[in-house]
């Protein structure tokens, strides 16, 4: 088991969790969050159960990075993350989170997951052409560095050696921004924004049914099913449609058939059938109808969460299992006072 | 061993994934310097006659005499790997990947949940040829539950998690991202999982069973939400704004004559400090001392302005003169716009090692001891098929040429 201090915003925060629930001692420094996408008590609820938590100045930050076996630093640029010293600390492990990086012309520009989501290429392929790309809601971007993060310092321990792990939340970005790039390079195209048509596979895109909206996505191979799927098998013979270049050709007329095929089907229909048919489709859930959904609950997905007054949420506990081991419940611990660590 | 130094060295990794999720986790354990063997069908890169163009092309802009080992996107994603093309289906094929098994740390999958078991390669079956196995499987929805037999894919994942409900324009207008989001997510996460498990079992001594569920994945990204739900908390789709940042959008800047639908600045005004600067720029009809709520309260008035002043600039000089005075933004950028951004530039994120020089986003995991300079381009479909059981198996250059003409093991699709 390691020690693990945790500085920082929601990077910190998830990357601390990640150790945590692989049950490793983290110790939490509290400070002032960032702006996020749901109330500081959720995001705690979420984050930092299992965790002990100090205030910032209940013990020397080097005090405690002694002590420590990674320590985990998220800062907003790169001279705020070397204002803290952490070249000086003695931690074995020491992984710096930072928009940009610790090298580089922009390592002291300010940013936001909205703002690094444009930079690495996102932004520009999500929402309607023609209209304002459209952001990512929620936290993906520093969720996506803390895995980052968490894969080095494990790496480290792995291999037994100390080092230095540079983060840049823009990097991993770039890195995850599937074919994009190559696109370009290759193909001299550029992509851009389809709704939430994915353009380049014809049918997949969202279509409203009798409750709500279910999105289609099908691959070639899944043709002739989606078409059994959708109850029109005579479109398998349909000359307009029997490859994707000729669907990519008829895909307004092709999306109308569909529109009209799904809009009196129910949601719950359309699950029986897609599983019966073997075919990729997903339909739109609320929160809340995921948190009621059978499949999750009979997976034993949630995880209990206490807080520190004795309620309890169920949390979604990791995407992973080990050896089918159970989500074991986990208490939200109150903050530590002041000079008492 | 792989060429590439990292402190995964001397794991050996049978990767049997393909399309994203999968190879995006491989490719990062690759970086690691975990030797990745890939294990491919004869076809799995398709038939030795080009047919249709892929999605994103082929490396160096046409077929070539090899198109399957030209698809950009599979190419992007397979640097540092080999390649064994072996026939699972055919028994000495079978015997050949168990005797892999046996020297392998890590077997991982991303096919359906019935598929290796209905070939006997399930967990148990491997495990019996070597109890430190470390198992990956990444069903779409898991191996157990209702949906098991679900067929997914990172698009039709996506609405199942519960995102579409803050996704969108507007509460009127739901959406999808048309990314296949859930498969990076997937991918990170398999890595997470696995240095999870390769470290447990340097405690152990015993391999595991890692089971990872693209959906779980995905909803585990939400969980602020799914809280905030139970704690009565309203949400709902926000557009481009913020419900703790004002202003927060994206604006349109003067157009570069490129067509390219991409003139736009992301703006962010995170704190009041920020704002302060914002309103040097943008005029005196805004007050500096105006709090975050009563800016979200003005956030027509001042979309206003700031849309004016943005459209006066091009996207690169708007987010430039917006850091300065200490803003978050950035410009929305397009493909070619990320390989000539000067950051990434000096930092030599885009690798180009690939054939014709294409170039490759990098690792983004630096520590001294890492580096792209011993990286190997994707390797051509068998290029190890006959060095690997060499290798590992210690057979004979007579029995992997045996294995080649019986069809076991293959260079290249069958014609």
């Amino acid at each position: 088991m390691d020690r693990i201090l945790e500085i920082g915003g929601y990077s910190a925060g998830f990357c601390g969790r990640l150790f945590a629930q692989a049950g490793h001692q983290v110790t939490r420094v509290e400070s002032p969050q960032p702006p996020a996408w749901a109330s500081q008590q959720a995001m705690s609820l979420f984050l930092h159960p299992g965790k002990r938590r100090v205030h910032a100045d209940a013990a020397p930050l080097d005090e405690l990075a002694a002590a420590a076996d990674i320590v985990v630093i998220e800062a907003a640029t790169a001279d705020a993350a070397l204002a803290l010293g952490f070249e000086h600390w003695s931690t074995p492990v020491k992984v710096v989170i930072t928009p940009f990086g610790l090298t580089g012309p922009k390592r002291n520009w300010h940013a936001t997951p909205s703002t690094l989501l444009a930079m690495g290429g996102y932004s520009q392929i999500i929402g309607d052409a023609g209209r304002a790309p459209l952001s990512l809601p929620g936290h993906y971007v520093e969720f996506q560095g803390a895995q980052f993060a968490y894969s080095a310092a494990n790496g480290c321990r792995f291999a037994g050696a100390s080092n230095v792990v540079d983060i840049s939340l823009y990097e991993c970005l770039l890195t995850l921004s599937q074919f994009t790039t190559v696109m370009w390079s290759c193909a001299n195209r550029i992509r851009s924004r389809h709704g939430s048509d994915f353009y380049w596979v014809v049918p997949s895109n969202l279509f409203a049914c009798a409750d709500g909206w279910v999105y289609i996505n099908t691959v070639p191979t899944f043709w002739d099913a989606m078409t059994t799927f959708l109850q029109l098998p005579e479109l398998i013979i349909d000359a307009r449609f029997t490859d994707n270049d000729l669907r990519m050709q008829h895909r307004d007329a092709l999306h109308e058939l569909i529109a009209q095929a799904l809009a009196t089907v129910s949601k719950a229909e359309i699950r029986e059938r897609a599983i019966a048919a073997r075919i990729p489709a997903g339909v739109v859930l609320t929160f809340d109808e995921v948190l009621e959904d059978e499949h999750l609950g009979e997976r034993n997905f949630w995880q209990s969460i206490e807080d520190t007054d004795g309620r309890h949420y169920r949390a979604p506990s990791l995407g992973f299992c080990i050896d089918g081991r159970a989500r074991a419940p986990m208490t939200l611990q109150k903050v530590a006072p002041e000079r008492s660590v | 061993m792989s060429s590439v130094k990292g402190p995964l060295n001397g794991v050996r990794i049978l990767d049997l994934t393909h399309v994203w999720a999968g190879p995006l986790a491989t490719r990062i354990l690759s970086d690691l310097g975990a030797e990745v063997v890939k294990i491919e069908r004869a076809l799995g890169r398709g038939p030795t006659v080009a047919t249709i163009e892929p999605i994103a092309g082929w490396i160096g802009g046409e077929p070539g005499a090899e198109p399957w080992n030209n698809n950009a996107a599979f190419v992007k994603l397979a640097r540092n790997a080999k390649s064994v093309s072996l026939d699972l289906k055919q028994k000495q094929g079978r015997e050949v990947f168990l005797q892999l098994v046996a020297v392998a740390d890590v077997v991982i999958e991303n096919f359906s949940a019935r598929a290796m078991p209905s070939m006997d390669l399930g967990y148990a079956d491997l495990r019996a040829h070597n109890p430190k196995l470390i198992y990956v499987t990444m069903p779409g929805y898991g191996t157990s539950g209702p949906y098991k037999d679900w067929v997914a894919f990172g698009p039709t994942v996506e609405p199942m998690t519960g995102l579409g409900q803050m996704l969108g324009y507007s509460d009127a207008e739901p959406r999808n991202s048309a990314m296949a989001l859930i498969d990076p997510i997937g991918g990170t996460t398999a890595v997470t999982a696995l240095l999870t498990a390769l470290r447990d079992r340097q405690q152990t001594g015993t391999g595991c069973y890692v089971e990872l569920s693209l959906h779980e994945c995905g909803v585990a990204f939400n969980g602020p939400w799914l809280i905030e739900r139970q704690l009565g908390g309203e949400l709902g789709r926000h557009g481009n704004a913020h419900p703790e940042m004002a202003p927060h959008g994206m604006y349109r800047c003067r157009s570069r004559g490129l067509h390219d639908d991409a003139d736009w600045v992301a703006i962010a005004c995170q704190d009041q400090q920020a704002w302060r600067g914002l309103v040097t720029i943008l005029g005196a009809e805004l007050d500096p001392a105006w709090e975050r709520r009563e800016r979200a309260a003005r956030a027509e008035f001042i979309d206003v302005a700031l849309a004016d002043w943005a459209l006066r600039l091009d996207k690169d000089a708007a987010a430039e003169a917006l850091q300065a005075v200490g803003v978050a933004a950035g410009p929305v950028a397009t493909a070619p716009d990320m390989l000539a951004e000067n950051h990434a530039q000096a930092r030599q994120f885009f690798v180009p090692y690939e054939r014709y020089a294409t170039p490759i986003p990098g690792n983004p995991i630096r520590m001294s001891g890492l580096s792209h300079d011993d990286w190997s381009q994707c390797p051509a479909l068998g290029a190890h098929s006959q060095s690997v059981l060499q290798q590992w198996l210690g057979m004979s250059v007579q029995h992997t040429q045996q294995l080649l003409d019986a069809r076991v093991i293959a260079e290249r699709p069958p014609d």
